[in-house]
């Protein structure tokens, strides 16, 4: 197994490369940073000359790509636009752990920038993933084993209304609800944004309640899927022999669905969660911004919006280098639960 | 054995998870979840005062010379000072110094090229440390220092000098009479804390001051600024001027316009702004009040007029064309309609300046589709094809529009231009860009590709300067960044532009912005849509409030918060 998964992280090596090249010939193609640098009026040409030269923007692509991956301070650049390259660069490149400086919050490191986002973002996200897998398990598992029931079609529908609305609806609309009318109405209501109540600060409980809306809304709009999955995997695991067999052999209802079934339906589960936890890091753009909720998935947009290369392409190399490792770890967790697969070249 | 781990396992989960999801389970006593309500004491507390305001952009840097956002730069009013504020009038009020310089009183020198400026008694920085001369200085010498890469280091760069013959006295030396100097030193960096980050990174840039100010001059002096949640600020306790009634200012950074209308009208923020018009009904409705304050900037068109006649459609370099699209456009249509009547329809590129700048004022172009036919067919631009559209020598009428799509007002008042315009047979292509792209140097509008263009834009506010329109600023494969995008190089514009900026009697440079504004008028240069105002929502608790275009908090140490 060591040989196979050490195969495969070299294997993902030149992945990343091509991956990074890729990103960056896009994102090198989004926007100008010094457009949006004068703030309420243009940027004044003199400052638009300066800051692109002090920044590395009147470089080549290339260069910038060179620069961004092996760092500059082996080169010389002309800081105070004399035309001769005076200063030592002082960029080590990501080979070399540099992940460089935001351009928008200027002398800040992505590392920085992202670290400070990304465990709000992880709070969020597992929060919800767990809400999802627990919630969609019992409805799918209750489903499958009341098919064709009136609560079945019940939850059916329930379920393809969540998954049809978009997610700025649902979390407009809870907020409005339990938020604003609720308050209106003098029930107990709920939080709008943010993550605590300045007033009483961030405590534990405050940080919970923000979260309430937030998870029940990505929540909402994901049991279709994977109850479904749940669902139909079930029904299949449970019209198979050996399910018939350990009915037969007298087995405790509960061991029956939870150890013989629900082990083999969980097969196909543990593959879709496995590629959706890497997209965890990269938060939920849309959910983060509605609620303003401080994650990394609010944090690309803001960046994307003032093309910050830098920020932009270290989430997004972040969520790259992510979905490589749990694809591997996927398929280690894949075999192990199902011992007809081996590690074999 | 098994089984039963299985199942404890599962319903722990079950029931940690349904906990968590509670809200641990009745951690509230009141009918609100959200405000928890402290306990009585034995003894009763002052309450803390805190004010939240709600801002739709979080900060990029709060050292003022790594920045020109607008977020940041109100913000500074709270924990940085400048050396005059503006009222809400926007007439300039002495804070740092102990009166504004002028002619009269000899601070501004005979050639307008040195200023004086003599300084309170008492000034401090927030760690007790005295506020002096020396921190003017410094302040210019880093916002001129190529090893920083300040967000802009105009109008310092105009300063050839700055003396500091005493703690209390700075000498600035311009290099040539400069007349917008009132522009200078919005916000004062702390010598005695950025010095020994200079002198030992070589730079600013990475100063951990940039993000955390902890050393201020305002009212208020930071205390924290959590990535893309809140900044927060708490009274500060050596300040030299009136403290301030409210305790805290609580800034909640909030990106989705929907949000921040549900988080105003639940009682979640006393103060915000950049919200579209039409959610101004339901801000009044949940009992918010609205403030208007112009900040000198328009909405406006510009013209792709090229006099070199090399790019744009060759219709708009005839003036009657241009007239012709101002009259047959409803301004105090789109006003009254999509702006709620909040504001007004600017004459001229300096209406939203004080009356003193627009004197004589100027009388808008009516709203007359009849009269703009006419004026088409005068001047030859008939549709001699049949193809709706009118032409003249083989040109079709046919503009591209182009603007920013962050704006929601922006795409409405685009698409009812566009019909308008079809009315008298102008036709238009609409476009619209990311801020980044359309601004950008190889962007649509700097490179000639779009017809008319429109955005927010005003002088160098509250000072008249304009630098758009110099001949020398119309871009080439040698300066690429220049910044007429109009393409226009009118010389008598041009020298009078060059010519206000030297005309440190103001008086005298009214007369000559009085006659610019003419040529813009006649030639329409410049065609105004709306007055873009800072539109404020202020909470029922706040009170004492007033707003200036210039420097908003001005007066922050008179706002306080009541229970109602």
């Amino acid at each position: 197994m060591g040989r196979y998964i050490l195969r495969r992280f070299l294997q993902g090596i030149p992945l990343l490369f091509i991956i990074s090249i890729i990103l960056f010939v896009l994102m090198m193609n989004m926007g100008d940073p010094i457009a949006t640098m004068g703030g309420r009026t243009l940027t004044r040409p003199e400052d638009r000359l300066r800051l692109t030269r002090q920044l590395g923007l009147d470089k080549p692509i290339y260069i910038q790509y060179i620069y961004w991956l092996v760092g500059n301070d082996w080169a010389k650049v002309d800081l105070n636009g004399d035309g001769i390259a005076e200063s030592s660069g002082t960029r080590h490149g990501i080979l070399r752990g540099d992940f460089g400086t935001s351009l928008v919050n200027r002398g800040v490191p992505v590392i920085q920038v992202i670290a400070e986002r990304l465990p709000n973002t992880l709070l969020l996200m597992i929060a919800s993933e767990i809400v999802v897998i627990i919630g969609a398990l019992l409805v799918g598992i209750y489903s499958a084993l009341r098919q064709y029931s009136a609560f079945d079609h019940f939850l059916t529908a329930i379920l393809f209304v969540g998954y049809s609305m978009p997610i700025f609806f649902v979390g407009l609309l809870s907020m409005y609800i339990f938020s604003v009318l609720f308050k209106r109405w003098g029930l107990p209501y709920l939080p709008t944004v943010g993550m605590f109540d300045p007033a009483v600060g961030r405590t534990f409980g405050q940080v919970v309640l923000h979260m309430i809306l937030p998870v029940l809304t990505m929540s909402f709009v994901s049991f279709a899927s994977y109850s479904r999955y749940i669902r139909s995997t079930m029904l299949e695991v449970m019209s198979q022999d050996y399910i018939r067999t350990a009915k037969s052999k007298g087995l405790p209802r509960a061991t029956v669905l939870f150890i013989h079934a629900l082990k083999n339906a969980s097969l196909p589960i543990v593959t879709i969660v496995g590629l959706d936890l890497p997209f965890l890091l990269g938060g939920a753009v849309v959910t983060e911004r509605i609620f303003a909720w401080p994650g990394t998935g609010r944090l690309f947009l803001d960046h994307v919006a003032r093309s910050d290369l830098p920020v932009v392409m270290g989430i997004l190399m972040l969520i790259a280098f992510a979905v490589v490792v749990f694809q591997i770890i996927t398929d280690v967790v894949y075999a192990w639960l199902d011992p007809r697969i081996r590690f074999e070249a | 054995m098994i089984k039963k781990s299985v199942s404890y396992t599962l319903f722990a989960i079950m029931v940690a998870a349904s906990m968590v999801l509670s809200g641990c389970g009745g951690a509230t006593t009141t009918p609100t979840i959200s405000g928890i309500t402290p306990q009585a004491s034995q003894t009763p507390v002052p309450e803390k005062k805190v004010a939240t305001f709600i801002w739709n952009e979080e900060f990029d840097s709060l050292n003022p010379l790594y920045t020109n956002m607008w977020f940041s730069t109100v913000t500074q009013q709270l924990w940085d000072c400048w050396p005059w504020n503006f009222d809400e009038n926007n007439n300039p009020i002495p804070n740092l110094v102990t009166e504004i310089p002028s002619i009269e009183n000899g601070d501004i020198s005979a050639d307008g090229a040195t200023i004086t400026l003599h300084l309170k008694d008492g000034l401090m920085w927030s760690d007790n440390v005295p506020l002096t001369s020396e921190d003017f200085h410094f302040t210019w010498a880093m916002s001129v220092d190529p090893k920083n890469t300040v967000a802009s280091s105009y109008p310092y760069s105009k300063i050839t000098g700055v003396d500091t013959p005493d703690p209390k006295t700075v000498v600035l030396h311009f290099d040539g009479p400069f007349a917008p100097w009132l522009t200078t030193f919005r916000g004062i960096i702390p010598a005695h804390i950025l010095q020994p980050v200079y002198d030992t990174d070589g730079t600013l840039d990475n100063a951990e001051w940039n993000t955390k100010p902890t050393v201020g001059c305002g009212p208020y002096v930071f205390t924290e600024w959590e990535s893309g949640s809140f900044s927060s600020f708490t009274v500060n306790q050596n300040y030299w001027g009136k403290k301030p009634k409210i305790d805290e200012i609580f800034i909640r950074f909030v990106p989705d316009n929907a949000s921040q209308i549900a988080a105003l009208t639940a009682g979640d923020g006393d103060l915000s702004t950049f919200f579209p018009y039409n959610e101004i009904p339901k801000l009044k409705t949940a009992g918010l009040t609205i403030m208007t304050e112009p900040t000198g900037l328009n909405e406006g068109m510009f013209f792709l007029i090229d006099t070199n006649n090399k790019l744009g459609n060759p219709g708009l370099r005839d003036v009657n064309v241009r007239k012709a699209i101002a009259m047959a456009i409803d301004r105090d249509g789109i006003v009254h309609d999509l702006l709620l009547g909040m504001t007004t329809v600017p004459a001229s590129y300096w209406s939203a300046l004080p009356p003193f700048w627009n004197n004589p004022p100027l009388v808008n172009y009516p709203y007359d589709p009849q009269a703009a036919k006419n004026l088409l067919d005068q001047s030859g631009w008939v549709d001699s094809n049949g193809d709706g559209t009118r032409d003249k020598n083989g040109v079709e009428l046919d503009l591209t529009y182009g603007t920013t799509n962050e704006n929601e007002t922006r795409s409405n008042v685009q698409a009812v231009v566009q019909q308008q315009l079809a009315a008298i047979g102008i036709k238009v292509e609409l476009q619209s860009y990311s801020s980044d792209t359309f601004f950008a140097q190889d962007g649509p509008a700097a490179t000639g590709k779009v017809d008319i263009m429109e955005w927010s834009d005003g002088p160098l506010v509250p000072d008249p300067d304009v630098y758009y329109w110099y001949c020398s600023e119309i871009p080439t494969a040698d300066y690429p960044s220049g910044s007429n995008w109009q393409y226009l190089c009118d010389s008598q514009l041009d020298a009078l532009s060059a010519l206000q900026i030297t005309q440190v009697d103001p008086v005298e440079r009214q007369k000559t912005i009085s006659q610019m504004n003419q040529i813009f008028y006649d030639k329409v240069y410049w065609l105004g849509l709306w007055v873009d105002p800072d539109v404020w929502a202020v909470g029922t608790r706040l009170t004492g409030v007033k707003f200036s275009g210039a420097s908003p908090f001005f007066n922050i140490s008179d706002w306080d918060l009541v229970t109602k």
